[in-house]
């Protein structure tokens, strides 16, 4: 039975299917260490017990826990009377947690809400943790409304410490004190008729209820503290409004699959998230015609057709194009090409060089080829001018083009009076 | 070249390595003015034996700047649109003021534009240095004279449908062959426009039409008119031009092709289209992604069931990837679109081809979502157990910023929040909300109409489930700044503060109402006023209320600038009466009950009852006794009662008394 039960956690494990939601009393459990396996049935058709609700379309998980009925039929017994009770199992058909600690058959299993009572510390809440085997749970349907909204509570306070989520928590659960929930009776009756004097049992197991529900604030409080590092690394679910899940107890323990028995850093988010993704319509199977890495054939491209523009237009009209403030006028302008643009860097207003390269400006010396004399004054005249208009940046290449020929026309004209002059 | 580079850099970076670390480190904080994320061009200088590399050169738009100036810049809720600032005496109080405003803004500019485009030789001169070539007359007419190819061009690029084939035909007949990419464009003209000429909005005859159009939004104007007209007038016809010139074409190729189809899908000849697609496999080409888009669209048309319908696009596709043809994000969206008319086969399949375009690294846009939850939840079905997609594609799109790809982008908006408002789910709501103020997803929401359902839809929503503080809150956020509520969206406040009970805000409202223009609805006021009335508040209170319900009579007795007028009811004159009374203003409430008279109308029982009280309390003899002879003019079958009950409470002088003896012998025989 050791290895099904493994097996079936190695399911659980690995179809990553489940939020597991437990309320783990490691005082109750310790002290019930040598009794026989505890049967968690009741418990987990009860909104305050240790409820798992968990979401699983796993068939194998179902077929294996048909399986296991056959092997536990005592086990069976208990949950169908459960069921038979006509509590909350259409959403929870099935979910049994079973601990290899030994314990009596039914040992008032709705104490195990109480976290307050733990005395032992984290060690032991992990000994047992890692002691205790969980069942594949089922759910036949899950409401849809509710998972993606718990996803978004966390984002609202993503910050919120488990513990103060535990005090408020418990805090909820302060408030029903004094009447018990009916479905909390009905569980109990479904646990007392399994005993032989049903009527004492059932009356002492909800003498024990009301006697949980009268713990003073105070105390919580005081043992809050001491929670609040059990519960640190634990799961805490999301806190739900309807009238199952606020009676429910918020301390939901998981395992992963990092060997540890418990996952440490993601938060709540996180595992929410995962339930999300892996709920999301989003990620659904795909209709498999195309394929991935597919070469388009090229066709030719002749630019825009007027369906393009006309898409494009289509498009400008369908959205919302009116500026909000002067600078979005601004940006319309500019983009209608009103506006001188905004300058961006320090090449503004550079249009017609834009395409010049520096050198051009810089380097004048080819310009003064043949043209003018190899040496002698008039070249040297021309040299200063070329070195002069290299270092003018009001000009344009072809300006000081026109520049040099000017001076070349005008040295030709008095080609007569140089001759003179100098020969 | 950046790792050649880097290599010859190595050795004298390896030496200068602090410093240039140093100065790296201290120029780099100051580019953080970059608008876009530069990441990707952060330079890696963690430590000096490391390759360095170069950033690379970082090209700005130029509208770089004032992106990052304009994003500096809030909503300011006090202030109305920015297109109303230039003058605040025009500043829109009410939504039709808003219309009008911003339609004449639109339609001086187009004015201005018509008449610059029709007297073009009137603006020659260029002012502006440099030159604008958008500030310059169009030419609309064209320059090309002689008949040849370039001129066939210059029309196809005026778009002058009719112009273009002529000229087409007479190149025929003279022999010229025209190249095959020239009749293409011209067949894309001709398809698109489905052979007539585009209704040109600066050709005189239009002005009429545009006229009529100006109560229409100034956006939608081009383009749903033309998209009306265009359905209305022109369906594909037979043996058109565009057929006439395709069977010209000796050796068609894929773009004549898709030109052929997009147009006949465009005038609504579906099958002929898939018969051209036929033509084209039996010539052995291959469609491209637009002939497919258009054939999708048209798939719902041509097939009655919706099993048939399903199984043609799934062909199409197979198709599409037979001949190897990428789809892009606007057959994703036709897919979406076609399966909104498949019913059940849409909801089943809709993810998959959203999954399966996503395995193509195709992104579904606005317009995709939205099909998306038109498929899932259509207005007037039932909702049960569908909320989830919404929460579902809420979760997908929150916090991203869309850019506009498909025309249908802008319907996501009002189609969420119709769907919140369908579901009261307000949660979503605010998510939908947000996504708004992402980016630019406010370009999204569409044009002014569209804004007004959506915030319509939103406020509604918000009235209905919202605490009245937020509620408020909400509301002097949005009006009048972005939003002119409807009566019935007034109504919904009014309802909201009723359930919260706040009516003291009232007055408020009741100002805010008069501003909006709702002054002059008459069911708005009545509720308005049976509120006040209903029940008694305290006194300061009512003293407001007092004040309000004179402000409103006075509503009655102007009329608005020659508009219909309110006509008083039996029911909110006893209201206004009641108001007053209950704020002790005696006289005021006196006047009212003299209009019951002159309006013809007749205060009940309860009224005069409750009036003899406040008179009593005053103890004023005279009004109880005129009190009793408007009860006996009325003939109202509780006038015996009252006056038994002045006989009783009132201490009355013999004259008084013989006449009241004398009213009750009259209403006795008139019974």
């Amino acid at each position: 039975m050791y290895r099904r039960l493994l097996i079936n956690i190695y399911q659980v494990r690995n179809g990553l299917i489940h939020t597991q939601n437990t309320r783990l009393p490691s005082t109750k459990c310790k002290e019930r260490e040598s009794f026989a396996p505890v049967i968690w049935a009741p418990c987990t058709a009860r909104p305050l017990g240790t409820s798992s609700i968990s979401f699983s379309e796993n068939k194998e998980s179902s077929t294996s826990l048909s399986e296991d009925k056959e092997k536990r039929p005592e086990e069976n017994e208990a949950k169908e009377e459960v069921n038979a009770d006509g509590q909350k199992s259409t959403e929870i058909s099935n979910a049994t947690l079973t601990s290899q600690l030994e314990t009596e058959p039914v040992d008032k299993p709705e104490d195990s809400k109480q976290v307050e009572k733990t005395k032992s510390g984290k060690e032991s809440l992990l000994e047992l943790l890692g002691a205790m085997k969980v069942e594949v749970t089922t759910v036949r349907k899950i409401r849809p409304s509710k998972t993606p909204r718990m996803s978004e509570r966390p984002d609202q306070e993503p910050m919120e410490s488990t513990h103060s989520m535990f005090q408020h928590a418990t805090a909820e659960g302060s408030q029903q004190q004094g009447t018990l929930n009916p479905a909390l009776v009905a569980a109990v009756s479904a646990a007392a008729s399994t005993l032989p004097n049903r009527h004492q049992a059932e009356s002492e197991l909800l003498k024990q209820l009301r006697k949980h529900e009268a713990v003073p604030d105070t105390q919580r409080r005081a043992d809050g503290q001491n929670i609040g590092h059990i519960i640190a690394d634990m799961k805490v679910g999301g806190r739900k409004t309807n009238g199952r899940s606020s009676a429910r107890p918020t301390s939901q323990i998981r395992f992963d699959d990092d060997g540890k028995g418990y996952t440490q850093d993601r938060g709540i988010t996180g595992e929410l998230d995962a339930v999300r993704r892996r709920k999301s319509p989003f990620t659904s199977k795909r209709l498999n015609i195309f394929t991935a890495g597919m070469e388009q054939d090229t066709l030719s491209v002749l630019g825009p057709t007027l369906w393009d523009i006309d898409l494009a237009n289509q498009i400008v009209q369908a959205t919302n194009q009116a500026p909000r403030n002067g600078f979005e006028e601004m940006i319309q302008w500019t983009k209608e090409g009103k506006l001188w643009q905004y300058p961006i860097n320090n090449e503004a207003g550079l249009e017609e060089e834009a395409s010049v390269p520096f050198h051009e400006h810089v380097f004048l010396e080819k310009h003064l080829d043949e043209s003018f004399p190899r040496q002698g004054p008039v070249r040297h005249f021309m040299e200063l001018v070329i070195t002069g208009l290299a270092k003018n940046h009001h000009l344009t290449v072809q300006q000081k083009k026109e520049h040099i020929d000017w001076f070349r026309d005008y040295f030709r004209q008095k080609d007569d009076v140089l001759k003179e002059a100098e020969a | 070249m950046a790792s050649s580079c880097s290599q010859a850099l190595r050795h004298h970076v390896c030496k200068s390595s602090r410093i240039l670390r140093v100065h790296l480190q201290k120029a780099w904080p100051n580019r953080s003015f970059v608008l876009n994320p530069a990441a990707d061009q952060q330079p890696a200088v963690s430590s000096p034996e490391e390759e360095i590399v170069i950033p690379k050169k970082k090209t700005w738009s130029k509208e770089a700047v004032l992106q990052a100036l304009a994003s500096t810049v809030n909503r300011d809720p006090t202030a109305s649109d920015y297109r109303f600032q230039d003058d605040p005496y025009l500043t829109p109080k009410t939504s039709s003021e808003f219309k009008l405003f911003s339609l004449s803004q639109e339609s001086g500019r187009n004015a201005a534009k018509y008449f610059i485009s029709t007297y073009p030789k009137y603006f020659q001169k260029d002012y502006a240095q440099p030159h604008i070539p958008c500030l310059m007359p169009e030419t609309l007419e064209a320059q090309i004279e002689e008949v040849s190819e370039a001129a066939l061009i210059e029309r196809i690029q005026m778009r002058k449908v009719k112009a273009a084939v002529d000229l087409y035909d007479q190149l025929q007949q003279a022999g010229t062959p025209v190249s095959l990419d020239v009749t293409n464009q011209l067949l894309d003209l001709i398809c698109f426009y489905g052979d007539c000429d585009p209704a040109q909005e600066n050709v005189p005859e239009q002005r009429n039409e545009e006229t009529e159009d100006v109560q229409d939004e100034p956006q939608t104007k081009k383009g749903r008119a033309s998209k009306a007209s265009d359905k209305l007038k022109a369906a594909w016809k037979e043996n058109n031009n565009a057929e006439r010139i395709f069977a010209l074409l000796s050796e068609p190729n894929t773009h004549s092709y898709s030109a052929l189809i997009r147009g006949m899908v465009k005038y609504g000849a579906y099958s002929k289209a898939f018969s051209t697609y036929t033509d084209l496999l039996n010539n052995q080409l291959k469609a491209d992604v637009s002939t497919f888009n258009a054939l999708i669209t048209a798939a719902p048309e041509v097939k009655e069931k919706y099993n048939e319908k399903w199984e043609l696009i799934v062909d199409l596709l197979k198709q599409m990837a037979e001949q190897k043809v990428k789809p892009n994000l606007l057959t994703l969206n036709a897919v979406l679109k076609a399966l909104r008319r498949c019913g059940t086969v849409g909801k089943s399949q809709a993810f998959p081809v959203i999954s399966e375009m996503r395995a193509l690294s195709i992104d579904p846009s606005l317009a995709s979502y939205n099909h998306l939850l038109s498929i899932f939840y259509k207005p007037g079905a039932p909702f049960q157990g569908q909320t989830d997609i919404l929460q579902e594609v809420m979760n997908e799109v929150s916090g991203k910023s869309f850019t506009p790809q498909d025309p249908d982008d802008a319907q996501f908006f009002i189609t969420a929040v119709r769907i919140c408002l369908d579901t009261k789910d307000i949660e979503q709501a605010y998510r939908v909300h947000e996504l708004l103020g992402v980016g630019e997803n406010w370009r999204l929401l569409g044009n002014d109409f569209q804004q007004n359902i959506y915030h319509a839809r939103f406020f509604s929503l918000l009235c209905m489930m919202e605490n009245i503080d937020v509620v408020l809150k909400w509301y002097r956020d949005l009006v009048p700044s972005v939003y002119y509520p409807s009566s019935n969206v007034m109504r919904d406040l009014l309802q909201a503060l009723d359930t919260d009970n706040r009516l003291d805000l009232i007055p408020q409202i009741w100002k805010d109402l008069k501003q909006l223009g709702h002054g002059n609805r008459q069911t708005l006021v009545e509720e308005l006023l049976t509120l006040m009335a209903r029940e008694k508040q305290n006194q300061e209170v009512q003293e407001t209320f007092a004040e309000c319900a004179l402000d409103i009579k006075k509503m009655y007795d102007t009329g608005d600038r020659g508009k219909v007028m309110m006509s008083w009811t039996a029911g909110s004159l006893s209201d206004l009466v009641s108001v007053l009374l209950a704020a002790q203003r005696r006289q005021d409430a006196w006047e009212i009950l003299k209009l019951f008279k002159t309006h013809n109308r007749v205060p009940s029982e309860e009224l005069l009852d409750k009036f003899l009280t406040c008179i009593k309390e005053s103890g004023d003899v005279n009004q109880a006794l005129e009190l009793v002879q408007i009860s006996a003019g009325f003939c109202l079958p509780g006038t015996p009662k009252l006056i038994q009950r002045v006989q009783q409470e009132f201490l009355l002088s013999e004259q008084q008394k013989s006449m009241l003896s004398d009213l009750e012998i009259q209403t006795f025989n008139s019974d």
